[in-house]
C-alpha cells in the first residue's frame, strides 16, 4: 500500500492504492473513471487508453507506483464537451455500435494524430491494429480518423 | 423448457405478446400511477409538462443500435420533436412480461405495436387540444411535439396537453400513419446517445457501482467435473480483505477492489491433476461429426422430382466442417448482485432480463417480483448474453456474503467458459444429369441436439425441431427438382449455445460454397449458375418459411452490376460470390474480392454487399451492421477458432483466438434494396452467414484450391 500522486484530467488526485493495482482499476473502482475500460489486462485488446503527455498508453499495463507524479487524460477529460475534434468526427461518421472499445479507439487516433497529423492508411492501421472492436466498426473508424485529422489540421494555423 | 430455437427466441427471450400486454398498461396500471403533470397512455410513452417525451425500450441495445431505432418508430407516431426525446430502458416486471433481445428479432416483433402506442398517445394529444380549442378534431393535426388548427393558426405544444390528455380514455385501435407521412423512419439517424460513448458517460455492466460493493472472480474447473486434488489459499488469503466463497462455478474470490479478488485468485495454487482420458477433445469430435454426416439421419426436407425429371448422370460429393468459436465481446461477462432478505437487485448487461429475474427468483427460492432487474447497456452480445449463468453467479456469491457483489470474468475465463458456437460437419452431393442440369441435391447436417438448454422430448421428434437447427440447409432457396436435407445429432458435452446468426453460419458456409463446386464443375460462371438456380415459381415454402427467389434474384443482379463481376482480376487475386435468405426474412448478396500472397496469407480487399431487410428504419444502422456482419465473418473464416483438449478450450485471449482488427478491413459497399415489404426485418445477424463461403469462392477463384473447413488455413494455400 503506498499513497499515490498523480494528475488526472488535469487534477491532483491522491489515492491509497496497493503498489501493483494497474491504473485501469485505480481510474475505474478508486477514481471512479469508468470510461476507460477493461478489456483483457494483458494489452491485448486497447480498451483501457488513456492519453499521457499526448501519447497513447495502456492502463492495464501501468502499475500504480509507476504513475506517481505523471499526468494523465482519460476520456472523461478529453474534452468539456465532447467537442475534441476525435470525439465529434466520431459522432459525424456514427462509428460506434455497442460503444464499449470506442474510449479506447477514440484516444489510441488521439496519439496517431499527434504524431502524424496527416496519416496514410498504412499509419492508421498499423496505430489502430493493436486495438479490439468486436462490432467491426473499423470502416466508419477509419473515416473518424480522416475527418478529425482534417479538423485538427485545419485549428492549426 | 425449451422447445425449438424458434421458440425460444421467440417465446422465451423475446417480446411480441409483451408488448401488446404493455400497450395495455393504462388499463393495467391505472391512472392512478400517472403522476400528476405527466400523460403516460401506455408503457412505452409518457409526455411531461415540460414537453418532454420519454421513451421505453424494451430491447437490450448491445451495438445492433435499437435504442435508436426502435425510438424513431415510437417518435415518428407520436409525432415527437426528436430533440426532447429521453429514453429509459425497460426493467421486467408486470409492464414487462418478456423482455428480450435476439434472433434478430427486435424490429420485426416490435414494429405495430410501437407504432400503435405511438399512434395512441398521439391521438389523444390531438382530441385534447381540439377540446380546448373547440374545433372539430378532423381540422387538427400533429407534428414535432405539436398540435395544429391550421385553419385558425392556433397551436399546443404537447406538454400543455398533458393534463388534459391524461383525463381521456385510450384508443383501442388508433389510426397509423401512411408510408408516405413517416419523417423519422427510413432516414439516416445517428445514435441518440452517441455523445455518452464518445465521453465515456455511456454506462456498461461493468460501469456499475454501488456503495459497499466487494468484487468477485471465479477459479473454475478447467474440465467438466474437474475436483481439485490440492488448492493452497494461503497466498491469496494474505491479500487485505480477501476470502474465499465456495460457488457452483467454482471458488469466488471475493476482495474489496477488483485487483484484491484479481490478485487473489492469480495467488490460488490449484492443482487439478490430469484430465480423464475421455475427455472432450475436438479433434475427435470432428471424426464422430464427419462419420455422423454420412447417416440418414432426420429428414427436414423432401422434394422429389416431379414426372420426367433426367436421372442423375454423375454425382459430386464434398464435405464441409465448421470449427467451434467464442463470442468474445470487448466487455467480458459481469454482473452485479445485492441479495438482502427480502428482495434481490441486479445490474446486468443482458439480452434476456426476464429469463435472468425468473432464474435468479427460482436460485434464491423467492418470486419473481422480488428481483428487481437493471438492464444495463451491453458491451457486445453476439448471443452470449442470452445465458445468465453470470447473473446467478453474482447472486449466489451476494448471499454468501450478504453485500452487494460484482462478478467480473476475465478475458481468460470469457473465452474457455462461455457457451461456443457448436462444430459441425456436412455431407453434400450433386447430381447433374447428361446435360449437366443440377436435378438432385443432398445436404446433411451433423451438429449437436441442442441450444443452450436441453430440448423437450417430445419435441426431438418434431421436424419444426430439425429444420430450426439446419437454417442455410432445408431452406436451400434453389429450384433443384429431388432436394432432401437431413440432420444428424450428436453428443457435445461442451457448453454451447447461441452465437450471431446462430445455426445460419455453418450451414451456409457449406451450401454456398458447394453450389459454387458445382457451377465450376458444369463450366458456369458462379452468379449466372445462382440467378439461373433462382427462377421458376417466384415463392416456395420450406417447413414454415417461404422463400422469395425475386427479392434473392434482386440482391444478387444488384451485386453482379455493382462490384463489376466478370471482369479480369491480377493473378493470386479473385472475386467470389454467396447469398442468402435468413429465416425467410432479410436478403443478402456479397461479392468479394481477395488476395492470396505466395505463403497462403489471405486479404479480403473488398466486399460489395446487396441487403433487402423489408421497410428501412434507420439506413446508418442496416449499413453499420452489414459492415460489421462481414468483419465479423472475415474473423470467423480467417482467425479464430476454439479448439478442446483434455476437456478444456485452448484459447484464453485475443493473442491466439484472433479477430479481426482495423488492418484486416476491407473496403466495403452497401447497397440497399428497395424492398415493396411493409415492415422492417432483423440486421444483427443476417449479414454473417454470406460472408465466410464469399471468401473461400474467392479464394478458389485466385487458386483454384477449394476450402472446406473454416478458419482459413494460410498453409492451404501456399503457392507451389
Amino acid at each position: 500500500m503506498s499513497e499515490i500522486r498523480l494528475t488526472v484530467n488535469g487534477a491532483k488526485r491522491v489515492v491509497t492504492v496497493d503498489d501493483d493495482t494497474p491504473l485501469v482499476w485505480v481510474l475505474r473502482d478508486t477514481l471512479a473513471l469508468t470510461g476507460t475500460k477493461f478489456g483483457c489486462g494483458m494489452g491485448v485488446c486497447g480498451s483501457c487508453t488513456i492519453l499521457e503527455n499526448g501519447k497513447a498508453v495502456r492502463s492495464c499495463q501501468i502499475p500504480a507506483i509507476e504513475a506517481k507524479g505523471r499526468n494523465f487524460v482519460t476520456i472523461e477529460g478529453l474534452s468539456r464537451d465532447a467537442s475534441h475534434p476525435c470525439q465529434r468526427a466520431w459522432i459525424e461518421e456514427d462509428v460506434a455500435q455497442c460503444g464499449f472499445c470506442q474510449p479506447g479507439m477514440i484516444l489510441t487516433a488521439c496519439g496517431l494524430l499527434r504524431e502524424h497529423p496527416d496519416p496514410s492508411d498504412q499509419e492508421i492501421d498499423a496505430a489502430m491494429s493493436d486495438s479490439v472492436c468486436r462490432c467491426g466498426t473499423y470502416p466508419r473508424m477509419r473515416k473518424a480518423i480522416r475527418r478529425a485529422a482534417a479538423a485538427l489540421r485545419a485549428r492549426k494555423p | 423448457m425449451i422447445t425449438s430455437r424458434r421458440a425460444f427466441l421467440k417465446t422465451a427471450a423475446l417480446g411480441g405478446a409483451s408488448l401488446v400486454v404493455a400497450f395495455d398498461g393504462r388499463r393495467l396500471l391505472g391512472a392512478g400511477k400517472e403522476a400528476a403533470g405527466q400523460f403516460k397512455p401506455n408503457g412505452w410513452v409518457r409526455v411531461d409538462a415540460d414537453g418532454t417525451v420519454t421513451l421505453t425500450i424494451g430491447k437490450s441495445d448491445m451495438g445492433q443500435g435499437v435504442r435508436t431505432s426502435l425510438a424513431m418508430i415510437l417518435a415518428d407516431e407520436l409525432e415527437a420533436d426528436w430533440s426532447r426525446i429521453k429514453l429509459v430502458q425497460a426493467s421486467p416486471g408486470p409492464d414487462f412480461k418478456r423482455l428480450g433481445t435476439g434472433g434478430s428479432f427486435s424490429l420485426a416483433g416490435s414494429w405495430k405495436t410501437l407504432r400503435q402506442a405511438g399512434a395512441a398517445a398521439r391521438e389523444m394529444l390531438i382530441t385534447a387540444a381540439a377540446a380546448r380549442w373547440k374545433v372539430d378534431r378532423a381540422a387538427c393535426s400533429a407534428a414535432k411535439g405539436e398540435v395544429f388548427h391550421s385553419a385558425s393558426k392556433r397551436s399546443l405544444k404537447y406538454g400543455a396537453l398533458v393534463a388534459d390528455a391524461a383525463k381521456l380514455p385510450i384508443q383501442a385501435d388508433p389510426p397509423l400513419k401512411k408510408a408516405s407521412d413517416f419523417r423519422l423512419i427510413g432516414k439516416p439517424t445517428k445514435r441518440i446517445d452517441g455523445r455518452d460513448v464518445v465521453t465515456g458517460a455511456a454506462r456498461y455492466g461493468i460501469d456499475t457501482k454501488i456503495p459497499g460493493m466487494l468484487y468477485a472472480s471465479i477459479e473454475r474447473p478447467p474440465w467438466r467435473g474437474a475436483k481439485p486434488k490440492s488448492l493452497q489459499d494461503a497466498k491469496a488469503l494474505a491479500i487485505r480483505g480477501v476470502r474465499l466463497v465456495p460457488c457452483a462455478s467454482g471458488t469466488a474470490v471475493v476482495g474489496e477492489t477488483t485487483w484484491a479478488a484479481l490478485k487473489g485468485r492469480a495467488a490460488l495454487a490449484v492443482d487439478w491433476g490430469d484430465p480423464p482420458k475421455d475427455a472432450f477433445d475436438s479433434e475427435a469430435h470432428f471424426k464422430r461429426l464427419d462419420e455422423a454426416s454420412e447417416q440418414k439421419g432426420f429428414v427436414t426436407r423432401k422434394d422429389d422430382a416431379p414426372a420426367g425429371t433426367r436421372v442423375a448422370a454423375r454425382t459430386i460429393y464434398a464435405s464441409y466442417f465448421y470449427p467451434f468459436y467464442a463470442h468474445a465481446p470487448v466487455e467480458t461477462m459481469n454482473c452485479v448482485a445485492d441479495v438482502r432478505e427480502d428482495r434481490c437487485i441486479i445490474w446486468a448487461p443482458t439480452q434476456a432480463p426476464n429469463s435472468l429475474q425468473e432464474k435468479v427468483a427460482t436460485f434464491l427460492g423467492t418470486t419473481p417480483e422480488k428481483v428487481e432487474v437493471h438492464v444495463t447497456l451491453i458491451g457486445g452480445g453476439f448471443g452470449r448474453r442470452l445465458a445468465v449463468d453470470y447473473a446467478l453467479e453474482a447472486a449466489e456469491i451476494s448471499r454468501a456474503v450478504k453485500a452487494p457483489v460484482q462478478v467480473l470474468w476475465t478475458r481468460a475465463d470469457d473465452t474457455r467458459y462461455g457457451h461456443f458456437q457448436a462444430a459441425s460437419a456436412h455431407r453434400l452431393s450433386a447430381g447433374l444429369d447428361s446435360t449437366d442440369a443440377l436435378v438432385a441435391w443432398r445436404h446433411t447436417k451433423a451438429g449437436s441436439l441442442h441450444n443452450l438448454e436441453l430440448p423437450d422430448p417430445a419435441a426431438v421428434r418434431d421436424a419444426g425441431f430439425y429444420q430450426d437447427l439446419s437454417w442455410g440447409v432445408y431452406d436451400v432457396p434453389y429450384a433443384i427438382p429431388s432436394i432432401e436435407t437431413a440432420y444428424v445429432t450428436v453428443n457435445l458435452p461442451v457448453r454451447h449455445g447461441p452465437w450471431r446468426s446462430v445455426f445460419a453460419p455453418s450451414s451456409v458456409f457449406a451450401r454456398e460454397a458447394f453450389i459454387d463446386e458445382v457451377a465450376h464443375v458444369r463450366g458456369s460462371d458462379p452468379l449466372a449458375f445462382r440467378l439461373e438456380l433462382l427462377k421458376g415459381p417466384d415463392t416456395v415454402k420450406a417447413g414454415s418459411l417461404t422463400i422469395d427467389r425475386r427479392r434473392l434474384r434482386r440482391v444478387l443482379e444488384v451485386v453482379r452490376e455493382k462490384s463489376g463481376w466478370g471482369a479480369a482480376v491480377a493473378t493470386r487475386h479473385g472475386r467470389g460470390v454467396a447469398c442468402n435468405i435468413y429465416d425467410g426474412e432479410t436478403h443478402i448478396a456479397y461479392v468479394v474480392d481477395v488476395a492470396v500472397d505466395g505463403t497462403g496469407k489471405v486479404r479480403v480487399e473488398r466486399v460489395v454487399a446487396a441487403v433487402d431487410c423489408g421497410l428501412v428504419v434507420n439506413p446508418t444502422g442496416v449499413e453499420q451492421q452489414t459492415e460489421g456482419g462481414i468483419i465479423w465473418g472475415i474473423s470467423s473464416a480467417l482467425m479464430g477458432e476454439i479448439t478442446f483438449r483434455g476437456g478444456t478450450a485452448q484459447q484464453a485471449t485475443y493473442a491466439d483466438y484472433g479477430v479481426a482488427r482495423m488492418r484486416d478491413t476491407p473496403a466495403i459497399e452497401v447497397h440497399i434494396v428497395p424492398s415493396e415489404a411493409t415492415q422492417p426485418f432483423g440486421m444483427g445477424e443476417p449479414p454473417v452467414p454470406p460472408i465466410a463461403p464469399a471468401i473461400v469462392n474467392a479464394i478458389f477463384a485466385a487458386t483454384g484450391k477449394r476450402i472446406r473447413r473454416l478458419p482459413i488455413r494460410p498453409e492451404d494455400l501456399k503457392a507451389v
